[in-house]
């Protein structure tokens, strides 16, 4: 599938900012099964220093920096990828026993497996804690092939967990998520995360959008869609399994990754600092995420 | 000829059994000891002691502190330094300096790897935990380069003898290693107070170290920068080791910068100086990394500078150490580093840590968790807080321990203890023997390192404490390194003093240093006219103090009156409800002397000025820092129950040390910028105060004695009384008074004076940039008119209470209104003009929480 994703950030101050430093992990990354056709970025007012770069994880990140006084800043990131199914890896895992994944990974000298390794130990916002090991390793009995166990563990979040936005922060625990049983995408990722590496794997959080269907006889509403998050996790010889916790499913061609990390601090879609004399700020995001049509012109021309 | 060895030992000293002793080999002085021991006991202990409270003293005249932070507050400390020095043969440094420099350039090959291809983890060299679990690694600076060959631009390494008089490393510090200005203030201090002792041992100089680490900060600077510009960055005056912070920059002769002195432009950083942005390409830095950036790092932080990380990433600054320098003090890598020494630079490690196991490794946890008893475990990145020493643990301890560890194994490493070595420490008089470690300091050269001839000794606290560190009140140790015979014979090395190489500083002023120093004079003068003011008042409650001379009362209460004017410390001695307080005045005098809380006081202004010194603490002349240093002492010492009699005493301590702060800067400062500063600050405050106090006396007339006395006591406070005698020979009169405060240009405490130089500093300040000047010149010219038009005739034209006034404002009162106006203004304009405010730092929002339950969301 091919789309396209138009994220759009506007931020109005409350008074006059005399310097915007920002930060953004907007620009979709290429992947095993994504390859982005293009991706720009631009910044409202214009920037006085732009640049773009690669960060430690290999994401793409764009720094700019706005020195003229300003009230309103708007940042427009668009893009246009081509995807494949994410679940094809899947049988290429097979019935591989969890813990056979955890020691292969301990003994594993191949350069994947000792990268990944990084990805067991806790992060800045995700350390295992003792419930949510429980809770995620009820789903991993011994000997359980690691595809089961995890494709479990994401529907009994599916059911289990209420998707409310508002109940949590971005610095919400995860034992708090888990005790609440309520949370949106980014806990459903902080607080599996933090159980499968309670259990020695390597699980890293990735940050992107889904594509979303309109409710069936409406039309899609532009800006309908949203920033996602979901996790993957490492099985050595194979590679990365990603699964969407929030939705219940493993990760299919309707993800667009944009950043991995490992955690939400490593990636957020934007960050900044500014100068500025009052403390309001209002923000609005909207994602648009369409399907481009395989014999659509401009698919043709950015493919060339 | 080698003197024969000593068989007594000097000042009763008592070394330690079974441990490593500096000082004694056995029953015999050490030969390199010699001359040392011998002056030590010829001294004998009461000039010992002597020497070791003038050492003190020096290091308090020099400001040398060490602050210890705990729970959010700072608790300034002496510096405290024994004067017995810790005495190292020519040959066994030698071997030592070998160790120290290759262990450096080991780390360096190390660190420029994990920064870079990282294939010492590829290669399974390291594992992957022991580098991406150390809190030090910073992903935010893979692949930020230092120019030139070493990424590691200099290091500590704290080492200690072993039970054999092995040296062993204890820790690595590469993060932000400190310790090497006060390694050399201790050689200065020692020096001046043993100064025959070591002259004759011939110690090899510290300067030329400090000379390499010039060239060094030189040579790392971007190649595109032709005449590198080199700052010093510091936390702050409360940082733990901001004194030496301050004495690195003067040492080197680099401003002293603070984060809020730098900006990112055009990906390049830049310091705010008077006038302008000038471009920075090396940072010295001293704060910590996770502080330097509030983008991409902690974004509440105010230590840094947005943008920073980027401006090293794109090559326009070199910041050292290297922000993810941190990744090499994990004790976890001192297990790996004697085979990396083989793989990297084909050599065996010379200079060995304590030995180590690594938890994260099976082999190596199972061994440690069996000895738990004998071995000495650290949490990596925790700092000594979470070191434990598994001797003596109890049964239920050990257990907990070994929970914690098989817990989290790749966070825990197991290390033999070391004994660590005694040296002989002056305590109470006696040569104790006291536990000692010695930081060793190198920095980066074209090839190799080069290796501090000594470095920071310090010793435990106390007799039998195991663990030598500064938080917990360690004592520090001149390191003398003896030089090598033919060196002697070049008489170089006998130049006794190490501070003579200070460099004049090469960049203009920051902004907040030109800020700091003119209120640190505006406050000098503040407090200065203020004690003036009550010495004279208190001089006339004394003198009528039997209440029987109606004049005299009456002027008591005007000048008791004036001093809440001028302070604004209301209601103080005005309006209904004071009559009791102006009959019993001492209370409200007494606290606008000593009460720090109430603003106006002199204790007030003298901690503003005081806490303004603090933030240019490198732009003070050491006599300056000195009368600061005592000033500072003298007011810890009033309190609020401060005996009256006493109060005198007091003012005229402030007083003195208020008039030696004005005479430096006439006499000893260089007209620089800052001193312009200094100057204009000075200026703009004496006029207010004058014209306050002129105007809280003598805009009402009152009745012949009671106004003579008062103008009487206005010319003392505005210490123009004798001039004023001289010239008029006559009792004080309102005309003449006016004229020799308000107009003679000739007196240096007269309005007139003050104008002219204030116009004249402004003149030779430098431009600023942005706003111009073009109010500030504007004031100046209307002030100036103002007083050349003043006619004091008619000024002196003051409403009487007992006769009919024409309603107008009194003339003297409008016109003193009318200048007070426009020196606040003019206060305000400069303000503006130079120092540009920073609008304060946010943090922008992120975006709302991804989400993923849109309508129909979810699919198959």
């Amino acid at each position: 599938m091919t789309y396209r994703v138009v994220h759009r950030t506007h931020y109005t101050y409350e008074s006059e900012v005399s310097a915007s430093y920002g930060e953004a992990h907007l620009m979709p990354r290429e992947t095993q099964n994504q390859q982005p056709y293009q991706a720009t970025l631009t910044v409202d007012p214009f920037p006085e220093h732009y640049r773009e770069r690669r960060d430690f994880f290999g994401n793409r990140v764009a720094h700019f920096t706005v020195l003229e006084n300003h009230r309103e800043l708007t940042v427009t990131a668009t893009s246009v990828v081509d995807i494949r199914d994410r679940r094809e890896i899947l049988p290429r895992v097979g019935d591989l026993a969890w813990e056979d994944a955890r020691d292969e990974l301990r003994r594993d000298a191949a350069p994947e497996s000792l990268d990944a390794r990084q990805f067991v130990l806790a992060s800045p916002a995700v350390g295992p804690t003792a419930a949510a090991v429980d809770y995620v390793g009820r789903s991993f009995a011994p000997g359980r092939p690691i595809v089961d166990a995890l494709g479990e563990l994401c529907s009994r979040f599916h059911t289990e967990f209420e998707f409310s936005p508002g109940a949590t922060t971005v610095s919400t625990p995860v034992d708090e998520v888990l005790a609440r049983r309520a949370g949106v995408c980014q806990d459903f990722a902080h607080l599996s995360m933090s159980g499968l590496r309670g259990l020695g794997l390597a699980v890293r959080y990735v940050s992107g959008y889904l594509e979303t269907d309109p409710p069936p006889g409406e039309e899609k509403l532009v800006g309908a869609d949203v920033s996602h998050a979901w996790v993957s996790v490492f099985v050595p010889h194979v590679g990365w399994v990603d699964m969407d916790p929030t939705n219940g499913q493993f990760v299919n061609n309707r993800y667009v990754t944009v950043a991995w990390g490992r955690d939400y601090s490593d990636v957020p879609p934007l960050k900044g600092v500014i100068y500025t004399e009052g403390e309001g700020q209002r923000l609005e995001v909207t994602v648009d995420v369409t399907t481009i049509p395989d014999d659509d012109p401009v698919l043709a021309q950015v493919a060339s | 000829m080698t003197p024969p060895p000593l068989t007594d030992l000097p000042v009763g000293y008592r070394p330690p059994e079974g441990a490593f002793d500096e000082l004694y080999d056995g029953a015999a002085v050490r030969g390199h000891w010699t001359r040392v021991a011998r002056t030590l006991d010829e001294l004998g202990s009461m000039e010992l002691t002597a020497r070791a409270n003038e050492a003190k003293r020096l290091l308090a005249d020099d400001g040398v502190t060490y602050n210890i932070t705990s729970d959010g507050s700072t608790d300034t400390r002496s510096w405290v330094l024994d004067p017995v020095p810790v005495v190292m043969a020519a040959d066994e440094w030698a071997g030592l300096e070998v160790g120290l420099a290759q262990r450096a350039e080991l780390l360096d090959l190390v660190l420029d790897d994990l920064y870079g291809a990282r294939r010492l983890v590829a290669e399974g060299h390291l594992p992957p935990e022991v580098v991406f679990g150390s809190p030090g690694f910073m992903r935010q600076a893979d692949h930020v380069r230092l120019p030139g060959s070493h990424q590691l631009f200099h290091a500590a390494f704290d080492l200690a003898r072993d039970a054999d008089g092995r040296w062993v490393v204890i820790s690595d510090r590469t993060q932000a290693p400190s310790g090497m200005g006060y390694a050399l203030e201790n050689r200065v201090v020692v020096s001046r107070v043993l100064p025959d002792l070591y002259r004759e041992s011939e110690v090899v100089r510290l300067a030329p170290f400090f000379r390499e680490l010039r060239a060094a900060l030189q040579r790392v600077a971007p190649t595109s920068a032709e005449d590198p510009r080199i700052v010093v960055l510091t936390p702050g005056p409360w940082s733990e080791t901001s004194y030496e912070h301050g004495a690195i920059a003067t040492y080197l002769g680099y401003p002293l910068v603070q984060g809020s002195d730098l900006r990112v432009r055009d990906g390049r950083v830049w310091v705010r100086t008077l006038g302008r942005l000038e471009p920075v390409h090396v940072i010295l830095r001293r704060v910590d990394p996770q502080w330097c950036d509030p983008l991409e790092l902690r974004p509440e932080s105010t230590l840094g500078v947005p943008g920073l990380l980027e401006a090293c990433r794109v090559g326009n600054v070199s910041v050292v150490n290297t922000f993810g320098s941190g990744v090499l003090e994990s004790p976890a890598l001192a297990a790996y580093l004697p085979a990396l020494s083989e793989l990297l630079l084909g050599q065996p490690l010379r200079l060995p840590s304590a030995r180590t196991w690594w938890c994260g490794d099976p082999e190596a946890r199972r061994e440690v968790v069996s000895r738990l008893d004998q071995l000495v475990l650290k949490r990596v990145g925790d700092g000594v807080r979470t070191t434990v020493i598994g001797h003596g643990l109890s049964q239920a301890e050990t257990a907990e321990l070994r929970v914690r560890i098989e817990a989290e194994p790749f966070a825990w490493v197991g290390q033999d203890p070391v004994s660590l070595g005694s040296t002989p420490t002056l305590v109470d008089g006696v040569l104790e023997p006291r536990r000692s470690v010695v930081r060793g300091f190198v920095v980066a050269r074209e090839k190799g390192y080069a290796v501090m001839p000594g470095g920071l000794t310090r010793v435990a606290g106390s007799a039998y404490d195991p663990v030598v560190s500064n938080q917990t009140g360690a004592w520090s140790k001149d390191t003398w390194v003896l030089a090598r015979e033919p060196e002697r014979l070049t008489g170089f090395w006998l130049q006794p003093d190490d501070t003579m190489e200070s460099i004049e500083p090469e960049t203009s002023m920051s902004q907040r240093a030109a800020e700091n120093l003119f209120w640190l004079s505006r406050y000098a003068e503040r407090a200065e006219d203020l004690v003036r003011q009550l010495r004279v008042a208190s001089d006339r409650i004394t003198e009528f103090a039997a209440g029987t001379n109606p004049a005299g009362n009456e002027a008591v209460a005007v000048l008791l009156a004036a001093l809440t004017h001028t302070t604004g410390t209301y209601p103080g001695f005005v309006g209904d409800g004071t009559v009791g307080v102006v009959a019993a005045p001492e209370p409200e005098f007494r606290a606008l002397l000593v009460d720090p809380d109430r603003v106006g006081s002199v204790a007030h202004s003298v901690r503003a000025m005081l806490s303004a010194a603090a933030q240019v603490r490198d732009q003070l002349s050491n006599d300056t820092w000195l009368v600061i240093g005592h000033l500072e002492r003298d007011l810890a010492l009033l309190d609020r129950n401060l005996p009256v009699a006493a109060v005198t005493g007091a003012l005229g301590r402030v007083m003195a040390a208020m008039l030696a702060l004005a005479g430096l800067s006439a006499e000893s400062m260089v007209r620089d910028d800052g001193w312009q500063f200094m100057e204009a600050g000075r200026r703009l405050e004496r006029a207010i105060q004058l014209c306050g106090l002129l105007r809280a006396t003598i805009t009402t007339r009152r009745d012949a004695a009671t106004d003579s006395l008062v103008i009487e006591s206005v010319l003392t406070a505005a210490e123009s009384i004798v001039t004023y005698r001289r010239r008029y020979r006559s009792h004080a009169q309102i005309e003449t008074m006016l004229d020799l405060l308000l107009l003679d240009g000739d007196n240096p405490r007269s309005l007139a004076y003050q104008v002219a130089r204030l116009a004249d500093a402004v003149d030779t300040m430098p431009l600023p940039e942005e706003h111009g000047l073009g109010e500030v010149e504007a004031l100046l010219a209307e002030l100036a008119t103002v007083v050349t038009l003043a006619d004091t005739n008619e000024l002196a034209r003051r409403p009487d209470p007992d006769e009919p006034w024409d309603g107008r404002p009194a003339p003297l009162d409008a016109f003193l209104a009318n200048v007070l106006s426009l020196l606040g203004r003019l206060g305000v304009a400069l303000d503006d003009a130079h120092f540009s405010r920073q609008l304060p730092q946010r943090v922008v929002v992120g975006a709302p929480l991804p989400a993923a339950f849109g309508p129909g969301g979810g699919g198959s």
